[in-house]
């Protein structure tokens, strides 16, 4: 027994090389990315790799200023936090009602959501940038909060769902027969259960709508997201790696801040609502 | 009951709630404002140019504003499509001459009368004409292919880094010699096509005479005449002669392909005039005294005395058909060719703009000295004249000649039906 | 009338609960005022679009001019297209290599469960990829992959020839691929994780006092049980595959060479923007939907139970 148990030990110890080498490949980029950052247009054309010897911080200053990027940056926040509350409200009543309630078309309503997720972006575009102008939604904050709950809505439904038919059933009927309305079991009973999965789609969606382009481009040309701001900096020709490069480290710092501080929730809440309790 | 209509009730003041936010954010609207789309604007160095027409238009016209939105360039003409299939959106557009400007007059005003009074300073009004001849957008710089090179490495290889070659021969001397000595003649980057665009446009400029260029406009010269076939031969046989570093399939032509020119890894590079890879890209990194231009000369005989440089209008402002202010929009899209502010774009982001009256006297790169003087006596940019489906298959055409999955005759032959079915619309 | 609540749980011993109200339809319409604003939002945003492509298709809507109908032209068209066909070909291929996504995060989980040295930090460092945008991680790969990039340099200096990665058509698409597995796999990584954390530890102990290798104990034990993750993890897989890899096509290889790294939705993209027929794009995006719809059944199979609906 104890030969094996040592044996499996060095097996793992042999393994654990090429998961370190992963790991290493993992960080790359944020090095690779600051590195750049720090280098001028020209430092940069010729050498690209190498560690930088003069570093400058005229890159971060440009992206922050001369391309507006302070100012986007308040639209990705607001747009951003507004969009990932009303998901989690939306998503969770839709879940507490199709996991748990019995009504006539349940199914076909569920289908309906999981079908949507199917439909890529682009398939949809003109039909979609002319109900957003249709409905007046064009160039403004609102709108495009509107428009990340509507497409990240599908996955969100289905999580919340899959989760809350997960829960013991006890818990809701008591309330029931408490006589508690159907809201007040919502919100004192089926919000706090859904925690682990809630905390997991905040997560996710903060990722998607922070990094997202498209529906932003088309929504707000006004006022533009972070991410846009950044694409925006490729320019046609891709010309200046270290300004590019600039923006991302901070577009990218408050994502990376988020992720160190609460990695711990990150790596255990996000795949709680998948998994069959 | 109770719960159903309390919920109703907080539902509706919701609902409310949200029109009226939505409502305050989209009515305030006092004064005019003038929106012009573009991918350049908060470019460094272009947004002197940009400051300055818009400081000029808006001293000139109190009341109005003007606001530039730079899109990132990859969607921006999904983004102009979906803002014109709506009919909403900019009221000013910055496109490519040529077809990308061309396959969209429909949906841009007629300049013709609005324009006469700089109709003659301004240069490069065909790239952005309809059929008719009629002018749907404004040039704002003039954009055309030349052969930049790097004096150093000539003089390494024993070349003299002032004889140009004035035809192919010739060329296929100098790249012999730059092999012998160990060095890359050219540098290409094909990983989105561009590399062969440049090449059969420069290659086809001084090949065809003008009645072949406007026969390869209507769709008459085929992929599979003698003239055309014979630039896609030459494509194949300059990779095979050992012209082109290795992975050109795989580098991508801005800036990758630029980057190796200016660290000196290869002698030669067909480069632009105006926006990037031009004369002071390159003089930054190579010093100007050692940047050389010539004309790439034609794989057969030349139809013209003296090779002329192809060139054409670069890019323009349009004015959308849906914009509601559309006198202003006219001048604003005007404004961008004010030869103080063509001044500023000349000086800072060295295009060559398209208004003849700045003053370039005071530039000192020679490279620039002998791209300026050969403006007068182009010859047409034959990409630009090319449908857009024909140049997308193209590019793959030209990578799959490189990796040898087709063969010219194949090649020729997958173009001419492309050719055939964009010219039949 | 009455409020039926059914027990959802097969296992729960709970039998339906009815309790009758005052309220008459009371509940059931408080159920649809729950699932109103998802429902709405979905339709509005997300399937009215859809049947307003699907109108489009059979146009020859040029985004300028009113469409014209033209019946069945454009599909007639796309049947006849070798870059459609091309950038199927590239979809299937793309799909078959999905029991790499799946198992490698699968191995690496179990690994890392097992209490692999180090397995916390490789646990927190392997989702950083996942957080940042494709624009960036394109970028680099853009320069690790050229010829002369850092990938060929380690080949060479190991006695390798150079290869052109992302220049050739045999090896493009799984450049490609192995890129995209590389920025995602973190997330299905974190699934699979919190699933294993589940499995209970008597059960493996039990395998472990039989006799049980470790190899026979993952695949006969761990496996099964987490078998609901790794269909969830498959699913999300599958989605992300076919919507999402637009961004690093752009970058790394623009399509090329060739149409070997065409995939429906770069078409898709190429179509609507630069060709300006999006008539035409929306054909192509009636073809793959049709296509993905098929492979959605059996995801809404799978998702259906796993919500329990």
């Amino acid at each position: 027994m104890a030969a094996v148990q040592t044996r499996e030990k060095r097996i793992l110890w042999i393994l654990s090389i090429p998961m370190a080498l992963l790991a290493l490949s993992a960080v790359y980029p944020v090095y690779f990315t600051i590195n750049a950052a720090l280098k001028t247009r020209k430092g940069y054309v010729l050498d690209r790799f190498g560690l930088t010897t003069d570093p400058t911080f005229v890159n971060f200053s440009q992206a922050w200023n001369q391309s507006r990027l302070s100012e986007y940056f308040t639209n990705s926040v607001v747009v951003t936090v507004g969009a990932v509350i009303a998901l989690l409200v939306v998503a969770s009543m839709a879940g507490f009602a199709l996991a748990i309630l019995r009504f006539r078309g349940r199914k076909i309503i569920f289908i309906t959501i999981l079908v949507s997720l199917m439909i890529p972006v682009q398939v949809v575009l003109v039909p979609f940038y002319r109900t957003m102008i249709g409905l007046n939604l064009i160039d403004s904050r609102p709108g495009l909060i509107i428009a990340y709950t509507a497409f990240f809505l599908p996955f969100s439904v289905y999580l919340m769902t899959a989760f809350y038919a997960r829960l013991p059933r006890e818990l809701f009927e008591a309330a029931q027969i408490d006589g508690a309305n159907l809201l007040r079991v919502w919100w004192h009973i089926m919000l706090p259960m859904g925690k682990p999965a809630l905390v997991t789609l905040g997560i996710l969606n903060t990722l998607y709508c922070w990094n997202d382009v498209l529906i932003s481009l088309l929504v707000l040309q006004d006022q533009r997201t972070l991410m846009v701001g950044i694409a925006a900096l490729r320019g046609e020709y891709t010309t200046n790696v270290p300004l590019l490069a600039a923006g991302i480290c901070l577009a990218a710092a408050p994502i990376v801040l988020i992720y160190v501080i609460f990695q711990r929730q990150i790596v255990n809440g996000i795949a709680v609502g998948a998994v069959k309790g | 009951m109770k719960t159903t209509n309390r919920i109703l009730r907080a539902g509706t003041m919701l609902a409310t709630a949200l029109v009226m936010t939505l409502g305050v954010a989209t009515s305030a609207k006092a004064d005019t404002t003038l929106t012009v789309w573009d991918w350049k604007s908060g470019d460094p160095t272009t947004a002197p140019y940009f400051e300055k027409v818009k400081t000029d238009f808006e001293a000139a016209h109190p009341g109005v504003t003007v606001k530039f939105v730079m899109q990132p360039h990859d969607q921006y003409y999904t983004l102009l499509g979906t803002a014109i299939a709506a009919s909403q959106g900019p009221d000013v557009v910055l496109v490519h001459g040529g077809s990308q400007a061309k396959e969209r007059i429909a949906a841009f005003s007629k300049l013709d009368d609005k324009i006469a009074d700089i109709k003659t300073r301004v240069a490069g009004w065909d790239e952005f004409a309809g059929p008719d001849g009629s002018a749907y957008a404004v040039p704002i710089s003039i954009q055309g292919l030349a052969v930049y090179y790097n004096k150093e490495l000539y003089k390494k290889a024993g070349l003299d880094p002032e004889a140009t070659p004035k035809s192919w021969a010739e060329l296929e001397a100098i790249c012999a010699k730059l092999k012998a000595a160990g060095t890359t003649c050219f540098a290409l980057g094909n990983k989105e096509g561009f590399g062969a665009d440049f090449f059969y446009s420069a290659a086809a400029a001084n090949a065809l005479t003008a009645e072949q260029q406007a026969a390869w406009t209507a769709g008459d010269l085929k992929w599979s005449s003698p003239e055309i076939k014979a630039i896609v031969q030459k494509w194949v046989d300059t990779q095979k002669d050992g012209w082109y570093a290795e992975g050109a399939n795989s580098t991508a032509k801005f800036m990758d392909e630029y980057q190796s020119f200016e660290r000196g890894e290869n002698a030669n590079t067909i480069g632009l005039l105006s926006d990037v890879a031009h004369w002071k890209e390159f003089d930054e990194f190579l010093e100007p005294q050692n940047v050389g231009v010539f004309v790439m000369p034609p794989v057969t005989a030349s139809v013209n005395d003296k090779l002329r440089m192809p060139l054409a209008g670069g890019i323009g402002y349009a004015v959308t058909k849906f914009s509601p202010n559309q006198d202003l929009a006219v001048e604003l899209a005007k404004s961008f060719t004010a030869t103080p502010a063509m001044q500023v774009f000349f000086e800072a982001a060295g295009a060559v703009p398209s208004d003849t009256a700045v003053d370039t006297s005071k530039v000192e790169s020679p490279s620039a000295k002998i791209v300026l003087g050969s403006l007068s006596d182009g010859a047409p940019l034959l990409h630009n004249n090319t449908s857009t489906a024909e140049t997308e298959e193209w590019h793959r055409q030209s990578q799959m000649l490189f990796t040898g999955e087709t063969t010219v005759d194949k090649a020729v032959a997958r173009l001419d039906e492309v050719q055939a079915q964009a010219k039949k619309k | 009338m009455t409020q039926t609540l059914t027990a959802k749980d097969s296992k729960s011993t709970a039998k339906a609960v009815s309790r009758p109200k005052s309220g008459g339809h009371n509940a059931e319409r408080l159920a649809y005022l729950f699932v109103l604003p998802a429902l709405a939002l979905v339709v509005v945003f997300r399937i009215i679009p859809l049947i307003w492509g699907l109108g489009y298709s059979f146009t020859d809507y040029d985004g300028m001019s009113a469409p014209r109908f033209v019946g069945l032209d454009n599909y007639i068209g796309i049947a006849h297209d070798p870059v459609f066909l091309d950038s199927l070909v590239n979809m299937l291929i793309l799909l078959a290599t999905l029991p790499i996504w799946i198992g490698l995060p699968l191995v690496l989980a179990i690994l890392i469960h097992q209490g692999v040295p180090g397995g916390k930090l490789f646990r927190a460092v392997y989702f950083f990829p996942a957080v940042l945008s494709s624009v960036i991680v394109g970028a680099i790969f853009n320069v690790l992959l050229r010829y002369d990039g850092s990938f060929n340099l380690f080949l060479k200096a190991m006695g390798f020839s150079a290869v052109d990665w992302l220049g050739n058509s045999s090896t493009a698409l799984f450049s490609l691929i192995a890129v995209q597995l590389w920025a995602t796999f973190g997330m299905s990584l974190l699934i699979f994780i919190a699933g294993l954390s589940t499995v209970s530890a008597e059960m493996l102990e039990a395998a472990k006092l039989d006799g049980a290798k470790l190899l026979q104990t993952w695949w006969y034990i761990v496996i099964p049980s987490i078998r609901p993750i790794i269909e969830f993890a498959a699913v999300v897989t599958t989605i992300g595959m076919l919507t999402s890899m637009f961004g690093l096509i752009y970058v790394l290889t623009a399509g090329g060479p060739g149409t070997s790294t065409i995939l429906p939705e770069f078409l898709i993209w190429l179509e609507q923007g630069k060709m300006n027929r999006p008539g035409y794009a929306s054909a192509i995006s009636m073809v793959l939907f049709l296509m993905m719809a098929g492979l959605a059944a059996i995801q809404i199979r799978i998702m259906s139970r796993n919500a329990d609906i």
